[in-house]
């Protein structure tokens, strides 16, 4: 804690100081801000601290509640801010950026404060009912003479108590009981007077009960604490915590029992669905990706008959949300998990929503479910019915059937996905089972890479342009140049390319190629190229692209180079972007992701564009909106009033491109927008 | 009943709501019953910032507090001191200079008897049942106590009170006799409801507490600062609840919906 470097200490001071303003609202703490801010302080270092720590354990965050709860910030407000602030403010902090899987150990963490307080919360009843007891006691012990005085006093307090109390004599016949406890019951005094309390609690707890009454009137116990379920007057059952104990007449002798009640029911349910909250998707209330992924893992190696997994997308969703409103779109969605659940609700299954218009559903098989073409066609079925508005839909099914045990959870689910994705290919409505041969894929991409510097040379890459579009107006800005080897799009050109060495050959002759395009067609306006990482590094690399321009006649104000960004956090090509600026070249970053390094960049490099990596555009499209969309939103504008523009890759559907242009970002490109097309198309 | 407990007597009326367990509802305490949060939900209707104004008040009281002790006030007379909650005066008081002495007077049987139980062992704190609105009374009580030395400073403390004081029972010349009763030097933080910053939604209070064991009447700036005759205004002199000193850091709160106005003064 004290090792700290001097911003670290500030930006946790920062947060301290938001939680405070966000809590300090919420009930009444009698401390000065300042005094909380640093009361707080101490917590987020508990927090952030544990976060790095390796191994990884929610363990030393279990004090916060109890701190939060022992300075009284139990307000019904307080711990929904506190995970709303923590939650933003962990997944933005600098110093964390690089911890392995961030985001999970946040939600653990979360998980772990909400317990805490939650816990501290009852046992913090429970000294303040502990203190009602004292009074009662002392009433009952004191003289005559003061008899009267206290009496008032208990009376007072049993009364006004938020506790339910209710004094039974030996035989479990309730002699009094107090307004709390009548209205936990929804029974009114007169009702519960003479009542076998026992009868009060749902009839499962009954046998142990009796079982706590005798030990506790026998002596062998002082007081016995648990948790029970009291049954209302109308059935509902309502979880409290209970305690026990006995009053002993003037000669020592047992006489009542007192039974405090706490009702713990709202707690419970605000635990329940903190974890529910982090664990489900917050529109359909299914399971999310994460709570998808740690299922599929347990059930895959625990499975008997294996599991099949199903993932499916809705054909055109974006269209009907588009044009019926997303009010619409998520009764759709909903309606849509419901019947997923509805199908498999014979099996050992879990229905999940892992994306925007993508479910998922796991079955461990038994002999007797349905096979796979069946389930299929029941899904289809289930989604074609009409619905809302009279809306039917259709899906894409990607199924992997009884992968190997012994394969990854992660990869059975992106198997599942690229399967989807050939599905989807195909058409509407179709369905693919992932071809069992995982490794016949991955020889597959063996073989081609071992042909990449063939085609290369062969000339079966090409390059294509496609149209980079300013959001706002909808204006072309100019193109960027995309390699296409028959179905391999760009960016498995390039990973192929960088993995088999030949990506710099490749660039240069696709900056050639480019170039030689750009100059021939006016219409073609900017030109945006991205260089691969080996490409950004390359000490030749000025010199080439001076020849470039040289042999090609392509005006250097008409050329944007896009470094690679994690090569440029290597520190190999640091000179290349400015020296390209010297000669001027405009240049910006490509594949940046937004770490706090790569923001750091932003200041030590001449750039003045930078194109978002397509992963992290793929990853907000999959989330439903939360901290990352939010996290993103303020980078973006962060980075632009720095005076660097942002370019949006790979925008896919319409709703994504209302979201970017709602965040102002400066340009983007995809297919949503206009598909890359060859040179001769349009020259 | 089918056997009556000798020692357990119903005398609390639980139908009949009060103030000090609707303060201490809308603070998030648990010492109410029904017919007080049922009110609350109406105070809440018509005043739908009463829970922020319980809070901002509870904590003026705690700068005042903290500001009389930095003058050096070591003995304090809390009139309308309510159910005990967090941040009671004599844990303020003594957590800045622990011989720090507090006695409490309320009328609520709850608020006394909540009081006596929280101070059941602490000899630098009592707890009177009296009525605020007779000082006689009330000053015989605090000479019983032996807490207080009249001839030192006293912070005189009424907090989130008056506006229960109708105006036959003479709120100038209650202050009055408190103001006589201690030295020069003394204090008088007080805190009050008033129709100048929301109008309607006072109206509205004054409708739903107009029936119940304590009626509200509002009073204005004038009248307020007038309460204070005797005693040097402490600067900002008579403002809303949030503007009285805030502390460094403090949240912005938003003066116009705070409905209480609050001042310190010092006995001339
Ligand atoms: C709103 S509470 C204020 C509690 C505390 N002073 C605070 O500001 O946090 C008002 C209290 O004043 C008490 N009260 C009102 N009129 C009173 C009177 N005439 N004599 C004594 N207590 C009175 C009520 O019973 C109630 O407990």
């Amino acid at each position: 804690m004290n090792g700290q470097s001097p911003p670290v200490r500030t930006r946790r001071q920062e947060i301290a100081r938001t939680w405070m303003r966000a809590v300090y609202p919420t009930a009444y703490v009698p401390m000065s801000p300042t005094e909380i801010e640093l009361y707080l302080l101490d917590l987020v270092d508990v927090i952030a601290d544990a976060i790095q720590a390796e191994p990884f354990s929610v363990d030393p965050v279990e004090v916060v509640g109890d701190r939060l709860v022992e300075a009284h910030f139990t307000g019904p407000e307080t711990l929904r801010r506190t995970v709303d602030v923590l939650g933003r403010a962990l997944l933005f902090i600098p110093e964390l950026q690089d911890v392995p899987q961030l985001a999970e150990k946040v939600v653990a963490i979360l998980g772990s404060v909400s317990t805490s307080f939650a816990t501290s919360m009852r046992l913090d009843a429970f000294d303040q009912q502990e203190a009602v007891k004292r009074a009662l006691l002392e009433a009952n012990r004191r003289t005559e003479r003061v008899l009267k005085a206290s009496e008032a006093q208990f009376s007072e307090v049993f009364d006004t108590s938020a506790f339910g109390i209710a004094i039974t004599n030996l035989r479990g016949e309730c002699v009094r009981a107090n307004g709390a406890l009548a209205e936990m019951t929804g029974l009114d005094h007169a009702a519960l007077a003479g009542l076998r309390l026992i009868e009060l609690f749902d009839p499962a707890d009954v046998e142990a009960m009796v079982a706590t009454y005798r030990a506790v009137g026998e002596g062998r116990v002082e007081r016995v604490r648990e948790q029970r379920r009291l049954l209302r007057d109308d059935g509902e059952p309502v979880w409290v915590h209970l305690a026990v104990s006995l009053l002993r007449d003037e000669d020592g002798a047992p006489a009542y029992h007192v039974t405090m009640v706490e009702d713990i029911s709202e707690l419970h349910l605000l635990q329940k669905n903190l974890d529910f909250q982090l664990l489900h998707d917050s529109l359909t209330g299914l399971s999310n990706r994460q709570r998808f992924i740690t299922r599929l893992e347990s059930l895959h190696s625990a499975s008997r008959h294996g599991i099949t997994l199903y993932c499916l997308d809705l054909d055109a969703f974006s269209v009907v949300n588009n044009g019926l409103g997303h009010a619409v779109g998520d009764r759709l969605l909903t309606e849509v998990g419901r019947r997923l659940e509805a199908l498999v609700a014979d099996e050992q299954a879990l229905v999940a929503r892992i994306g925007g218009d993508e479910f998922a559903i796991l079955i461990d098989n038994s002999p007797d479910t349905p096979t796979v073409p069946e389930m299929v066609e029941r899904i289809s079925a289930a989604v074609e019915q009409p619905m809302v508005g009279g809306v039917a839909l259709s899906a894409s099914i990607g199924v992997v059937d009884r992968p190997p045990s012994g394969s990854d959870a992660a990869d059975v689910l992106r198997a599942a996905g690229a399967t989807l994705q050939r599905a989807k290919a195909k058409g509407k409505r179709q369905w693919l089972p992932y071809d069992r041969h995982v490794d016949q894929a991955f020889r597959e991409r063996q073989s081609r890479a071992a042909r990449m510097p063939g085609a290369v040379a062969g000339g079966e890459v090409e390059v294509e342009y496609q149209p980079v579009l300013d959001l706002a107006g909808r204006q072309q800005l100019g193109h960027i140049a995309r390699l296409r080897w028959d179905e391999l799009g760009h960016d498995d050109c390039l990973d192929l390319a960088e993995a088999t060495g030949v990506s710099l050959a490749l660039g240069q002759w696709a900056l050639h190629e480019a170039a030689g395009d750009a100059a021939s067609s006016d219409s073609l306006g900017l030109l945006y190229f991205e260089l691969s990482p080996m490409q950004s590094r390359d000490e030749d690399l000025v010199r080439t692209v001076k020849r470039t321009l040289d042999d090609t006649g392509l005006p250097a104000s008409r050329l944007r180079i896009f470094l690679d960004t994690r090569a440029m956090l290597d520190g190999d090509g640091e000179d290349n972007a400015q020296v390209l600026r010297d000669n001027g070249i405009e240049v910006g970053l490509t594949r940046f992701n937004g770490g706090q390094a790569e923001l750091s960049l932003l200041g030590e490099l001449p750039v003045d564009s930078l194109v978002l990596d397509p992963s992290v555009v793929r990853r907000l499209a999959e989330q439903p909106e939360a901290f990352l969309h939010d996290a993103m939103s303020r980078m973006v504008s962060l980075i632009r009033s720095s005076g660097v523009s942002v370019v949006v890759p790979d925008l896919s559907t319409a709703d994504r491109e209302a979201w970017w242009a709602q965040v102002e970002v400066d340009a983007a490109f995809g297919d949503h927008l206009a598909p890359p097309r060859p040179a001769y198309d349009l020259l | 009943m089918a056997e009556q407990v000798s020692w357990v007597p119903d005398n609390v009326d639980t139908r009949l709501p009060s103030a000090a367990r609707l303060y201490d509802y809308l603070l998030g305490g648990g010492h109410n019953f029904a017919a007080d949060r049922a009110l609350a939900e109406k105070f809440l209707l018509a005043q739908p910032n009463a829970r922020t104004i319980a809070r901002l008040n509870r904590a003026f009281l705690r700068r005042a507090v903290l500001h009389l002790a930095d003058a050096g006030v070591r003995q304090f007379l809390d009139l309308g001191s309510g159910i005990p909650t967090v941040g009671n005066v004599h844990e303020i008081a003594q957590k800045a200079a622990p011989e720090s002495r507090v006695v409490y007077v309320d009328y609520e049987d709850v608020a006394v008897a909540h009081s006596r139980m929280i101070l059941e062992h602490d000899d630098r704190s009592a707890v009177l049942q009296e009525d605020m609105t007779d000082p006689d009374a009330v000053l015989a009580g605090v000479s019983r106590t032996g807490l207080i030395d009249f001839s030192e400073p006293v912070g005189v403390l009424t907090v989130g009170v008056f506006h229960f004081v109708p105006p036959e029972r003479d709120p100038a010349g209650v202050v009055a006799a408190y103001r006589d009763a201690v030295v020069p030097g003394s204090y008088l933080a007080l805190s009050q409801f008033t129709a100048d910053l929301q109008p309607d939604e006072m109206a509205g209070i004054v409708a739903v507490m107009r029936n119940s064991a304590n009626p509200m009447y509002p009073r204005g700036h004038a009248e307020i600062t007038a309460l204070f005759e005797g005693f040097d205004l402490v600067e900002p002199g008579v403002v809303p609840l949030p503007l009285w000193h805030p502390e460094d850091g403090s949240v912005d709160e938003d003066a116009d919906r705070a409905g209480i106005f609050a001042g310190v003064g010092r006995k001339k």
